[in-house]
């Protein structure tokens, strides 16, 4: 977060936060189904895609939006949905939660939107979970995330909010076994300082004492720490064999820089289930060489859809362009809620949710995924990979060492399923 | 006595390029009385003009480093002339100016380089052996040229005229001027001179770091607790001490308890030696 957003929003206060969710609750009263239906067959289906424009995550916001345009374009040419257009109203989260629900609430209450796609951290979601609620629109959500926990409603476990990325049992667990075979069981986790890295490595800690591993250190790390010292010295001495690593945003970069300054990278094997295409480019060759990423989507997956998928996007925004797990999934969700508005007949949160659950789409980038219909959790492929010491483009940067076609997560955690 | 080495020694480089990324503003802030709030924009614009260096123009990391010393140098000699010369009597504008010179530098950063992380390849990969203690060489380096420049700044206000004529001014600058001191010159030179030595910290920072839009941000608030701290005005030992207070004795607070604890206990400590010496710690009143 950037000193201006704090200075922009520092005088939202409780009350006024309450004012603009309770406002936006009260568009529900008015019947929502009479403004549809008025709405001539040529009108364009509105939807509200938020994404981190500004601010601390601006590296991942292209990506973002890039995926639902690419996919909108793609309807749009086909003819839209229901002989209707689609849309897209953009809006800037600022990576700020208090933002997100300030936007998702102009986008519903003034734009009227059919719905809204995007978010992009665990804490942005959990901020607009509430106004979705109280609106009855659907969310897509595209980021991996820590799991849906009933203690986090309604930011997970919310029947408006569809989950297109994967959690730690289809990031992380498949690939324990593989890790802990060939490195050894010693973990030393390292993340920083909120929900997601703490919950995901609490989930991976229950697979690692199964297979034998345990932990042996922990340390979580305040946003934009420039300096690693201690924490590397607490790694050395640790007597680790596996680097686990959470840390986000520029501190994944500063921190796997430095670790790499101090020659400790022969002595650990590290895994990241935090760095995607943007930010291994940012490290450059050396610093990442060897280390894993575990995630649903790379541009270096060689899958049927791959291919052509890649093809449309450079010939969208340019050969340079970058795509990654956040960016395929709001594609996917994209496409997934035309399918399922198509087959509805009718454009309302309704028909969303009810023809979303259960939906098998064989175009995804990464392989075909079908959204779970007990708890709106995307089924996806996962992928353990290895950074080529030699990469020269996104193309070749990752070598897959072993991949899952499909893998279903444990069930949510949630009160009253399916959602 | 490894252990107690390798603590030292961590201590030590927290300290030194903490101190780096701090000096450039104890020199506008502790001399001019400028409250930069564009220092961290300063530091990035650093960090890019040496990438650019490396990366567009082909120039090899020492070279790249000047540079961006010389190219920040002059942006804030412009920012000066055109803008903080008329407000020199209104500290709060400043504030405000700077604060505008931040978010206008940050966005342009943007729209030219754009908001993908960059990088610098390490210049001098791996680490020095030193009795058994593994040191990265780069940051070691670092380190040692943050001393030399800070001391070497301090030996010129301390033993040439010049540096006399710049101590006259800040004790009182209505009789310096009257004794016939260019305060306006003088200003203007400090100013750029501090500027460029928060373009040197960014573009050294640089390959240790993320190369992105707010890679100095990192770095401004705890700037100004080192130049607070350790005094304003007091060049070598206020941002020594400043610079230990707030970055190395952080890893001594993480042998006792987490990194999230640590940092907070560093920031109380900050307030806490405020409250008893607002003046700073080495400012005798």
């Amino acid at each position: 977060m950037t000193d201006s957003t704090k200075k922009d929003v520092g005088g939202l206060t409780r009350r006024q936060f309450l004012g603009g969710v309770a406002a936006g609750a009260a568009v529900t009263a008015i019947p929502a189904p009479a403004i549809i239906k008025r709405a001539s067959a040529a009108d364009p289906i509105k939807v509200g895609v938020i994404s981190p424009l500004t601010g601390a995550w601006t590296v991942y916001g292209r990506a973002h939006i890039a995926g639902f345009e690419l996919a909108v374009k793609e309807i749009n040419a086909a003819g839209g949905v229901l002989g209707r257009p689609i849309e897209i109203l953009p809006a800037d989260s600022q990576t700020e939660p208090r933002i997100v629900s300030e936007q998702a609430n102009r986008l519903i209450r003034r734009e009227r939107v059919d719905f809204l796609a995007g978010t992009f951290s665990s804490a942005e979601r959990n901020a607009a979970g509430p106004v979705v609620e109280g609106a009855d629109k659907v969310l897509l959500y595209p980021t991996f995330y820590e799991g849906q926990e009933q203690e986090y409603y309604p930011g997970v476990c919310n029947p408006n909010i569809f989950m297109f990325g994967p959690e730690p049992t289809q990031q992380v667990w498949p690939h324990l076994e593989y890790i802990v075979n060939n490195y050894g069981g010693k973990f030393f986790m390292i993340g920083s300082d909120y929900a997601w890295p703490r919950v995901t490595n609490m989930v991976t800690k229950q697979k690692l004492a199964e297979l034998g591993g345990e932990v042996v250190g922990e340390e979580y790390i305040p946003f934009n720490t420039p300096q690693y010292e201690s924490v590397l010295r607490d790694i050395r001495n640790s007597g680790a064999d596996v680097i686990f690593h959470s840390l986000t945003g520029s501190d994944t970069v500063n921190f796997r820089q430095q670790l790499a300054a101090a020659g400790m990278k022969e002595d650990f094997v590290l895994w990241t289930v935090d760095d995607e295409e943007v930010v291994t480019s940012g490290l450059g060759q050396d610093v990442p060489a060897n280390d894993y990423v575990s995630f649903d989507y790379f541009m270096s997956l060689k899958t049927a859809n791959n291919g052509p998928f890649l093809e449309r996007f450079k010939a969208e925004f340019g050969n340079d362009a970058l795509m990654n797990t956040v960016g395929v999934a709001m594609y996917n969700a994209a496409h997934m809620s035309a399918k399922a508005l198509e087959a509805a007949g009718e454009v309302s949160s309704e028909a969303l949710r009810a023809n979303l659950k259960g939906m098998t789409f064989d175009g995804a980038p990464q392989g075909p995924v079908r959204m779970r219909e007990v708890d709106n959790q995307l089924v996806l492929p996962s992928y353990l990979m290895r950074v080529n010491p030699q990469w020269t483009s996104v193309n070749d940067m990752f070598i897959e060492v072993q991949g899952f076609e499909s893998v279903e997560p444990l069930t949510a955690r949630c009160e009253g399923l399916p959602l | 006595m490894a252990e107690v080495l390798s603590i030292v020694i961590d201590v030590t480089l927290l300290t030194l390029v903490l101190a780096l990324a701090a000096f450039g503003l104890a020199i506008i802030f502790g001399l001019v009385g400028v409250i930069n709030m564009g220092h961290g924009a300063l530091l990035t614009l650093g960090a890019y003009l040496a990438w650019w260096g490396v990366e567009g123009l082909g120039l090899p990391f020492p070279i790249a480093v000047i540079f961006a010393t010389f190219g920040v140098a002059l942006v804030g000699l412009a920012l000066e002339h055109v803008l903080i010369r008329h407000f020199y009597d209104r500290p709060f504008d400043t504030l405000l100016l700077t604060w505008a010179f931040f978010i206008v530098t940050t966005e342009i950063i943007k729209l030219v380089f754009g908001p993908d992380f960059r990088n610098i390849a390490n210049p001098i990969a791996g680490a020095i052996e030193f009795q058994g203690i593994a040191i990265p060489a780069y940051r070691g380096l670092v380190a040692m040229i943050s001393l030399s420049v800070i001391a070497t700044t301090a030996l010129v206000i301390f033993k040439t005229t010049w540096g006399i004529r710049i101590r006259a001014l800040i004790q009182n600058r209505q009789v310096a001027a009257l004794l016939g001191l260019n305060v306006a010159q003088t200003y203007k030179v400090i100013f750029a001179l501090g500027a460029g030595a928060a373009g040197l910290a960014g573009a050294l920072i640089a390959p240790m770091m993320s190369i992105d839009p707010y890679i100095g941000n990192v770095f401004l608030v705890r700037s100004f607790f080192v130049v607070i701290v350790g005094g304003i005005g007091h060049l070598l030992g206020g941002t020594l001490i400043g610079s230990f207070l707030i970055g190395g004795s952080e890893t001594l607070f993480a042998l006792l308890s987490d990194q999230v604890v640590a940092q907070t206990i560093v920031f109380l400590l900050a307030i806490i030696v405020l409250r008893f010496r607002p003046q700073g710690l080495l400012t005798v009143k």
